[in-house]
């Protein structure tokens, strides 16, 4: 079986975690007898400042990997607001060429931003016995703010898109935009067979939106357990160390952690330690910030900088606890699954992802979401309590294999194309 | 008074050796002065080749032009020489050879044997003034003109002349109007005299004019004093020329008083038949083979806004029944066909719905883009659709068809159209007065309830439906004359066409089972509408009242389901 993965950034590239999973599966999937995988990861300048690598083609090759291929697209291209490349070319001519050439049995998309959903109708109209796959890893079909559905006038939480609400956030956007937006995307998505969710609350929000429930299913990510596993950190004294992992952005609640560390008591003696990336691509404003928030907490806070994932078990080793703070919904976040490959319990926001894959009082502790003074409480009393960190650091599971991922996988691959067929059937 | 004859040189019963002289008026227009009886001019004017000379005796006749005319006619006294004027400028041959060197000729001819009056100067202290401040030509024929006078008894006459002679009397004609600065600028002469000094007037020639400048206008006072003045150089764009008279009956007392109906209708209309006779059908750009004998052709003017047409391509390739049904769009905003071809092409290339673009010469508005299309499209039953119409789910085109086939006696059949948050936009069109005004406007039924509403559930006649969206089989559509093109900017063509089915005998039915949304309001940025929205409504109403009357006797707007 060849099966085409579709991914909107490779992880030499861009140090996503979705991105990262993609690549894993590649890797599994080709390590898989029977599967013949193929990797097209789309490029281009805003990720690689590099131009079109050849002539004519948009293709060209990863490292040494005969079945992995960037796909270059240009950035300025790409209509951030109905999802679709301006260049049409892109779909008529190469993307419709590449899959004819390569006649995939299955054409699992792990995401079409940057590439756009027209991609979706061509596959069904040039291999129309093709099955067609789509995890989805955030809100973007639904939510034209970065598919993070987080009100853009407050902080509040969104449950569910209509013209009206997307026009409150965006007031120079009419209605009238929001429909035809929606119209377009589900009239692409309608080719889709099966929609994987790796979370339950991102597959309600997309029921809610309009997706079949007969078209689309729970799947968490996959993981490969690392090789190392982090040793269980000093229990000589309290478990005062806390790690964040991630971009240090306001979505993933960076405000509300350093507001928190400012709110602890005196005589706590919790330490954060910020392994956090792209903080470079954050507003000045939003830097300058953060800096003179550091400046006023060094004794609290230590700003470590990002992280290649092959440090992970050196960098967890001298944490008790990882911190996921976010403010929006999260899908699945693959740092839940690092944090309990290493068994260190998590205290994250009490919302979405975050609260159905971290159980409260179980392998972690809920705070309320977007709220320092809950965070800075929680934090008080975790740190203070090494019989509470034993328990949860006990009741962590092991996260979702990655043989055991494929497995369902090549389940769904068998069963995809039936499930989409009756759902048109009874349309 | 001479004996002059004119037309396109049947020279009934003259003969060729009566030719006196000739001369080329224009490259294939010639003038013959033939011998009369008396000392008066005989003066024709035609097509050199109607004027039944052969080569060797227009060799013989003809003549340099200026020496004809300083030789023949300008020795002749006062009255002998205007009324050759005027035959000259009423001549039938005028019209099919109007040329700017013809008009340019006739110029030439008029300022060598026209009279000249004192210049009218204007000072306070003077009994009488007259001022030509416009020109507006509305089209070749018909020339808008704007000014004022002033004379002691409000009894003077008022002339215009045109560059090739033609003169039009205003003073019984103009509609008059109160001019506070020239009221101000005569106070000093006491009362007496009318206020209303200022005129505006739809002037019809009998001949084309051609030329920019050359106007004259003469006063006459009652107490025998003649002037003249030089007209302002003829203004002749027409999209400036029509917003210029819009914003004059706008101004000029109420929309629909006397100057609309005696001069801004005219006007408007012939604007409207100039700006869209402008417009034809440059070329048709073809994506792939549209079906050979179509069902259903639907026909989709495009202005400004083309990335609708992705998300119709997208829903329609979707249609199963499309492969019927032929899709020709027409693209109003011509500034945009390197655009469309781009976009079309591109868009063909992913969906595969076979259509055509249709390409303008000039922009022909709403109901001209549709009628090209429509000349272009083959099918016997027509679709009339919006770019911005977007159907609810597929099956539709087969349903509207279905139900047009059944009903006896139908004319133009509308569906349900949604508004984005299920709302209702379009449940049939009815004609509201309201109390105290005489004019009708097109009203909704049950706009902005919900899609669920049960009384907008009714499939029923009702007096119009919208053009978003309207079936009409061609022959009917045809009959009628289809949408008619005399409305300002697009406004209550739909309706006109509905009352013109209903006067042929049809009636409109309104279907609500076929749903399509309907982003209304998204395809053009409202401007300045007012002024042209009433002008609209009025005309609707001057022209169609007696119809609406009585079609609104027999329609409830409101009416509700019957029980059970």
């Amino acid at each position: 079986m060849k099966v085409l993965y579709v991914a909107h950034n490779h992880p030499t590239l861009h140090p996503g975690g979705a991105e990262a999973y993609a690549l894993e599966l590649y890797e599994g999937m080709r390590a898989t007898p029977g599967v013949e995988p193929v990797l097209l990861a789309r490029i281009g300048s805003n990720v690689a400042r590099q131009r079109v690598a050849h002539p004519g083609t948009p293709f060209s090759s990863v490292n040494d990997d005969p079945n992995q291929y960037f796909v270059f697209t240009e950035t300025e291209h790409f209509d951030f607001f109905t999802l679709t490349s301006r260049d049409k070319a892109l779909y008529s001519q190469h993307l419709t060429n590449f899959l004819l050439a390569q006649r995939p049995d299955v054409v699992h998309l792990q995401h079409t931003h940057f590439i756009g959903v027209d991609l979706l109708s061509q596959i069904r109209r040039v291999l129309p016995e093709a099955k067609i796959v789509y995890t989805l890893h955030e809100f973007l079909p639904i939510c034209h703010r970065d598919g993070q559905m987080v009100r853009t006038f407050s902080s509040e939480l969104c449950g569910e898109s209509s013209p009206r609400r997307c026009h409150e956030c965006f007031p120079q956007i009419s209605e009238q935009s929001f429909f035809l937006r929606e119209r377009f995307v589900k009239g692409h998505f309608e080719n889709v067979d099966l929609f994987l969710a790796p979370s339950a609350q991102l597959m309600d929000k997309y029921l809610r939106w309009g997706i079949e429930p007969e078209r689309i299913e729970v799947e968490e990510y996959g993981r490969l357990a690392p090789a190392v596993r982090a040793p269980a950190p000093s229990q000589s004294k309290a478990p005062t160390n806390i790690g964040f992992f991630g971009q240090l952005s306001r979505f993933k609640g960076a405000e509300v952690m350093l507001d928190a560390m400012a709110l602890l008591a005196e005589d706590c003696d919790a330490h954060l330690w910020l392994h956090g990336a792209n903080l470079e691509l954050q507003t000045q404003e939003f830097q300058d910030e953060f800096a003179a928030r550091h400046a006023t907490l060094k004794d609290r806070i230590t700003f470590r900088g990002s992280y290649d994932h092959a440090e992970l078990p050196g960098l967890m080793a001298e944490l008790h606890w990882v911190l996921v703070p976010s403010i929006w919904w999260e899908n699945s976040p693959l740092v839940i699954q690092e944090a309990f490959f290493h068994r260190r319990p998590i205290i994250c926001s009490d919302v979405g992802g975050m609260a159905e894959k971290v159980r409260d009082g179980v392998d972690g502790i809920h705070f309320r979401r977007n709220d320092a003074f809950s965070l800075a409480r929680t934090i008080e009393t975790a740190t203070a309590n090494p019989r509470l960190w034993r328990s949860l650091r006990d009741g962590i599971r092991e996260p979702h294999a990655m043989d055991t991922h494929i497995a369902r996988l090549l389940n769904i691959y068998d069963s995809a194309a039936d499930r989409g067929r009756e759902v048109a059937l009874n349309a | 008074m001479p004996r002059t004859r004119s037309g396109a040189g049947t020279g009934s019963n003259g003969t060729v050796a009566d030719v006196h002289r000739g001369a080329k008026l224009a490259a294939d227009i010639a003038i013959l002065v033939r011998k009369g009886s008396g000392d008066a001019p005989v003066v024709e004017i035609g097509q050199v080749d109607s004027l039944k000379l052969s080569t060797r005796q227009w060799q013989e006749v003809e003549s340099d032009l200026k020496a004809l005319v300083r030789e023949e006619l300008a020795p002749h006294d006062a009255g002998t020489r205007e009324a050759v004027l005027e035959q000259l400028a009423r001549a039938t041959g005028l019209e099919a050879g109007s040329s700017f060197d013809l008009s340019a000729s006739l110029y030439g001819i008029r300022e060598v044997l026209r009279e000249r009056l004192p210049r009218c100067e204007i000072k306070e202290e003077h009994p009488a003034g007259l001022a030509v401040e416009e020109v507006l030509a509305v089209d070749d024929d018909s020339f808008w003109i704007n000014g004022w006078v002033h004379d002691q008894d409000g009894r003077g006459r008022v002339t215009v002349v045109s560059p090739e002679g033609a003169r039009v009397d205003l003073t019984e004609a103009a509609f008059r109007y109160e001019r506070p600065d020239v009221v101000q600028f005569y106070s000093g002469l006491g009362g007496g005299s009318t206020r209303n000094h200022g005129f505006t007037a739809l002037v019809t020639l009998p001949a084309p004019s051609r030329l920019s400048s050359g106007w004259i206008a003469e006063l006459r006072t009652s107490d025998g004093l003649e002037l003249e003045i030089e007209c302002p150089a003829v203004s002749r764009d027409a999209q400036a020329v029509r917003s210029t008279v819009l914003g004059e009956l706008g101004q000029r007392g109420s929309i629909g008083g006397a100057l609309a109906a005696d001069h801004g209708r005219e006007a408007l209309t012939r604007l409207q038949l100039r700006l869209v006779g402008e417009a034809e059908v440059d070329s048709v750009d073809v994506y792939g083979e549209p079906p050979p004998d179509p069902a259903v052709s639907i026909v989709v003017p495009l202005y400004k806004r083309l990335d609708f047409i992705e998300h119709q391509l997208l829903q329609f390739a979707r249609d199963p029944e499309f492969a019927s049904i032929e899709l020709v769009y027409v693209l109003d905003s011509t500034e945009q066909t390197d655009d469309l071809a781009k976009q079309a092409r591109e868009l063909f290339g992913l969906y595969r719905l076979p259509f055509r673009v249709v390409n303008l010469t000039a922009g022909a508005g709403f109901a001209g883009a549709n009628n090209l299309g429509i000349e272009v499209a083959a099918g016997k039953r027509l679709l009339l659709l919006n770019s911005d119409v977007i159907p609810d789910r597929p099956g539709w085109i087969g349903a509207m068809s279905a139900f047009y086939d059944a009903t006896d006696g139908i004319g133009a059949l509308g569906p349900k159209l949604l508004y984005e948050d299920d709302t209702l936009q379009h449940a049939g069109m009815y004609f509201h007065r309201t109390l105290g005004s005489q004019v009708w406007e097109n009203a909704h039924c049950f706009k902005g309830l919900h899609r669920s509403f049960p009384a907008a559930n009714l499939t029923r006649p009702v007096p119009a439906v919208t053009a978003a969206c309207m079936m009409v089989d061609r022959d009917l559509y045809e009959e009628v004359g289809g949408l008619p093109l005399h409305y300002v900017q697009g406004d209550y063509e739909d309706s006109e066409l509905c009352l013109r089915l209903a006067e042929a005998g049809r009636e409109n039915w309104y279907l609500p089972t076929v749903e399509l949304y309907h982003l209304e309001g998204q395809s053009y940025t409202p401007g300045v509408r007012r002024i042209p929205s009433e002008y609209n409504m009025w005309l609707h109403t001057a022209i169609w009242d007696e119809r609406i009357e009585s079609s609104m006797a027999r329609f409830d707007p409101f009416a509700a389901p019957a029980d059970g």
